[in-house]
């Protein structure tokens, strides 16, 4: 019981205690050693759910090999972001919800609402606290107060509540669907009880399928998906660079998590083509769309968020081709990416702090201002554009090696063609920024060591993850299979 | 007691005409303060809804429910709104894409739509075809709204009907939800209208005006 | 006992005509309150209508006889449509199938008499009255006649007495979405129709503001006292309408005197609460802005498309 609890009390003690910590340089003390406990908590969880197999808490909670991987992954990205943010607050003025005890207060609230959403065992909580994730968030992404940053504020609150909303839809569907094939009231939104009295639901198909449709047009505007994507780049683009890691590496894994679950509903009472055929359809889309907007990009953050887009479609078409090597590939694939892309938003953060921005146009010299960062753009770039030895290449030679098995040939030509697409562009844009000479900063700018070893960090984890996945991580990732194909 | 009952009953199937009405109102008001209070009425006719679903039905659960939609939706968010209002001291009169004349037809139209839309599911749902339609007619509206007028806040408040309108079909089609998932999804809107409401606030001190339609700085 | 029949529906006739200016002076004392002014006695209108037949009727010099025969054709008209609306029981001196067709049109006679008066005084203030009045009109027709139609199909009566029948036989809180829709439309044309606030301000004679006033501004003594108690029957009829058609219960099902006197005392109070309501809205809302007023008159147009819609589609 405790076990599944401490991980979400934790943030939240942590988020008053720093609120109310109102002496200088104490906010980041008092948010670095909950960071430390948090990650304590959480890898406590993950053992405990892995030697238990299911772990339950009451009738609300409920933790399996999914929610575990899942896990690790927030875990991971919030202690890297946190880390670095510790240094990159420096800077920041002070302002009406503006200070650093603001953020850290809200980046803890933020963590608690995607640690709830992965050990809710019900999905209309689920649905709750992915909702409390936009609400979260949304001061965050507004946080410079620019006008930049409150348009995208705004946007990022208004379409992904209405993308919500068609969740809710989708979620009351299904509880309708469930209620009516016999499945007891409280329990018909219970994803456990669902998933494994699936069959029963067969007789409600079109109500099934009406479900299914909504939630993955609502939780898949959370995700990033074309055609809803369009409050991703702006979201992602004007948040604080660790805000922007926390963004692209931790929620939008949390919306392709509760896709994850309905997909193994919808997939069980209907046979899996329905919603493969679905998931398939918004991959291709985002991975195409994204990877033509990246040529075309002028800012290095709104690229590095139109490259979320693209990796969360590669992850979509891996689910949706569904076998249990896709599914291995599309998850190891979202692991990958949250490395990659928060190393490449913690060097956008260097670079926006010493530059003033992140346009690719005005940027230059970089090599020679900031020879650690360069290090870390270069090598996220190499990443994420899936090169090998990198983590990345892996995950999508796996996925595509489960494409050409599954007789999905033209899906595969697509997927390999915007690859290229993407790592053209990536050269093109990245380049120049590290050639020339660099223009003198606005104010005295050193590189924070820690904030260069959390990147150092990332990279290094790429690096090995590329080569050769440790035993355990492979045990954890085939229990999260496992769940979604018994 | 069997007369309440009937009365009950009676309210029940009446209640979608008077929801229609209230919907084709909000598409016609220019003024967010009528808006507003519109929304409050709407949210009120839907609690007695839930108040008389509980009554015919027996189920304990559903007055918890009417009381909370009485709570946060008639009286904490409408009152929270018309602060706002009252603090942003804008123009009343708020610019919409399409007049109110054309508003007004495109929601007929709308509402004619949606009992079209609800006819194949309704032999099957066995429900009331006027409250099922009400229902996507109300979610529809709430688009409407959310889509033509350029001020936020009346963003907000199309947003608000549209979530409305889905309590409305999960009343019809089932009893609602399960109590705690209903407290948590009316927690969550309270805290969205907060929110909206900080918003609204920081595009006028921003930008020294609320029309979300010229909000285009970030493109591409 | 046949007489009965007959004899009740000329004292619902009578009736109508005898409480209109009652109905002017309750809704003035009403808004009086409402103010916080004592206002003036309840009978009034009936006082003035008095004062004006002493009067002295002048014309102007450029006036032909469309304007003296305006009053009469449109006082005439509303005399015969006052016989088309059952008030104490579902019947009428007048009442037939379609009957609710025969209203429509002699109200429009009434108006186009009164309009063509206008036009011929002669005077600036009746022809921009008219014009604004055609507007008005035009504009208020369509869904007077829609809402009519819609309760008509539902009803399955063409006749006003018909569907206080059929209204009768329907329980108060069970109404189906087309008759709430009708009425809320009815209700929005009956304002238009009777030139209330907030389409036209009876007690304004301001260049901007008037319609109706402007039309009968050139009239005096007896002709202004035609036209003034048309108005007013006006208004009373169409309060009787609303209460016929969707509030009917408490009329007598025969015309015994017991039932008959019963729903008298129900009329009266219905017709209390109609003038109360329209106190209460003018004194709390502003008249529209003049091109404001198509956008309340296509609100109620819609309403009544969809009542009509509905028919076919709530079964």
């Amino acid at each position: 019981m405790l076990t599944l609890l401490l991980p979400l009390l934790v943030p939240l003690l942590a988020a008053v205690a720093v609120l109310a910590a109102r002496r200088p340089g104490a906010a980041a003390r008092v948010a670095g050693t909950a960071g430390v406990l948090e990650l304590a908590a959480i890898a406590h969880a993950v053992i405990r759910i892995h030697l238990a197999g299911v772990l339950q808490a009451g009738p609300y909670l409920r933790a399996d090999g999914l929610s575990a991987f899942f896990l690790v992954s927030i875990g991971l990205v919030f202690a890297f972001a946190l880390a670095y943010s510790i240094g990159y607050l420096r800077h920041i003025p002070a302002g009406r919800f503006s200070s650093p005890r603001w953020f850290y207060a809200l980046a803890f609230l933020f963590l608690f609402t995607m640690l709830a959403v992965y050990l809710s065992a019900n999905l209309g909580l689920l649905w709750i606290f992915m909702e409390a994730t936009t609400l979260a968030s949304a001061l965050l992404v507004g946080f410079y107060n620019t006008e930049g940053a409150v348009e995208a504020g705004w946007k990022y609150l208004m379409v992904c509540t209405v993308g919500i909303a068609f969740a809710l839809f989708g979620t009351i569907v299904l509880y309708l669907a469930a209620v009516r094939s016999g499945v007891a009231g409280p329990q018909a939104l219970d994803w456990a009880v669902l998933q494994a009295a699936a069959v029963r639901l067969r007789p409600a198909a079109d109500l099934v399928k009406l479900a299914f449709v909504f939630a993955a047009v609502g939780y898949g505007t959370k995700v990033g998906f074309a055609p809803m994507h369009h409050w991703l780049p702006d979201a992602h683009a004007e948040a604080p660079s660790p805000i922007s890691a926390l963004l692209s590496a931790g929620l939008l894994n949390c919306a392709l998590y509760a896709l994850l679950r309905f997909n193994a509903i919808v997939g069980g009472a209907l046979g899996p083509d329905f919603s493969h055929r679905i998931l398939l359809g918004f991959g291709v889309l985002s991975l195409l769309l994204a990877a033509l907007l990246i040529v075309v990009q002028r800012d290095l953050k709104r690229l590095l968020a139109y490259s979320s887009i693209e990796h969360m479609g590669v992850a979509a078409i891996g689910v949706g081709v569904g076998t249990p090597l896709a599914l291995f590939g599309a998850l190891l694939h979202l692991f990958n990416h949250s490395l990659a892309k928060s190393l490449l938003f913690f060097a956008a953060g260097n670079i926006r702090e010493r530059y003033g921005n992140a346009s690719l146009d005005e940027v230059r010299g970089l090599a020679q201002a900031l020879p650690g960062t360069s290090v870390g753009l270069v090598a996220g770039g190499l990443a994420i554009a899936g090169l090998p030895p990198f983590g990345l290449f892996l995950s999508e030679f796996i996925i595509l090696s489960a494409l050409f098995a599954t007789g999905h040939y033209v899906v595969a030509v697509v997927v390999l063609a915007s690859f290229s697409v993407v790592f053209a562009a990536l050269l093109h844009h990245v380049q120049p920024l590290l050639a020339g000479v660099a223009p003198a900063p606005e104010r005295s700018f050193r590189t924070w060591w820690p904030g260069l070893a959390v990147m150092g960090v990332c990279g290094l984890c790429l690096l090995v993850l590329g080569v050769h996945l440790p035993a355990a991580f492979s045990r954890l990732l085939n229990a999260a299979v496992a769940v979604l194909r018994p | 007691m069997g007369w309440i009952d009937a009365v009950a009953a009676n309210l029940l199937a009446s209640s979608a005409g008077l929801l229609l009405i209230l919907a084709l109102l909000m598409a016609a008001t220019t003024r967010a303060r009528t808006c507003i209070l519109l929304f409050g009425l709407q949210s009120a006719v839907i609690a007695a809804q839930i108040a008389a679903l509980a009554r015919l039905h027996h189920f304990a659960e559903g007055w918890a429910v009417a009381a909370l939609v009485v709570v946060v939706k008639v009286v904490a968010i409408p009152w929270v709104l018309l602060r706002i209002t009252t603090a942003l001291q804008t123009t009343p009169i708020a610019a919409a894409a399409i007049g109110p004349t054309a508003s007004v037809f495109v929601g007929s139209g709308l509402i004619l739509l949606s009992f079209a839309v609800v006819r194949p599911y309704v032999a099957e749902l066995g429900v009331d075809p006027a409250r099922l339609a009400a229902a996507v007619a109300v979610v529809l509206i709430g688009g409407l709204l959310m889509v033509t007028r350029r001020k936020a806040l009346m963003q907000v408040l199309g947003l608000l009907v549209l979530e409305n309108g889905i309590f409305l079909a999960a009343l019809t089609t089932t009893l609602g939800m399960p109590l705690v998932v209903e407290i948590g999804i009316s927690f969550d809107l309270l805290m969205w209208v907060f929110l909206m409401g900080l918003f609204v606030f920081r595009i006028r001190d921003t930008f020294d005006h609320v029309d979300v339609s010229r909000l285009r700085r970030l493109r591409g | 006992m046949t007489l009965a029949a007959p004899l009740a529906n000329l004292a619902q006739w009578a009736l109508l005509l005898a409480v209109a200016p009652l109905l002017r002076g309750l809704i003035q004392r009403a808004k009086a309150r409402a103010q916080n002014r004592r206002g003036a006695s309840l009978f009034r209108p009936y006082a003035e209508l008095a004062k004006l037949l002493r009067k002295q009727d002048l014309v102007p010099d450029t006036a032909s006889a469309v304007f003296r025969a305006a009053p009469v054709v449109s006082l005439a008209a509303m005399l015969v449509a006052a016989a088309l609306v059952p008030v104490l029981w579902p019947a009428a001196l007048l009442a037939g199938g379609g009957d609710f067709l025969v209203l429509v049109g002699l109200l429009a006679l009434a108006r186009f008499a009164l309009l063509l008066g206008a036009w011929d005084g002669g005077s600036a203030f009746g022809g921009m009255g008219a014009s604004r009045e055609a507007m008005v009109s035009a504009l208020a027709e369509a869904p007077l006649l829609l809402g009519l139609v819609a309760v008509a199909i539902l009803a399955g009566s063409g006749s006003l007495a018909g569907m206080a029948q059929w209204t009768l036989g329907q329980t108060l809180v069970h109404f189906s979405p087309v008759y709430a829709l009708a009425a809320t439309a009815l209700g929005l044309v009956a304002i238009a129709e009777a030139g209330r606030i907030p389409v036209d301000n009876p007690a304004t004679h301001l260049e901007l503001t008037m319609i109706h006033e402007a039309m009968v501004l050139e009239y005096s003594g007896p002709s202004l006292a035609l036209l003034e108690l048309a108005a007013a029957v006006k208004l009373s009829l169409l309060l009787a309408l609303l209460a016929a058609v969707f509030f009917p219960w408490g009329m007598a099902p025969a015309p015994t005197p017991a039932r008959l006197a019963l729903a008298l005392l129900l009329f009266l109070l219905k017709l209390a609460a109609g003038a109360v309501a329209i106190a209460l809205i003018e004194s709390t809302l502003a008249k529209l802005r003049m091109y404001q007023v198509p956008a309340y008159l296509g609100l109620a147009s819609a309403l009544a498309l969809l009542a009509v819609a509905c028919t076919a589609l709530i079964r």
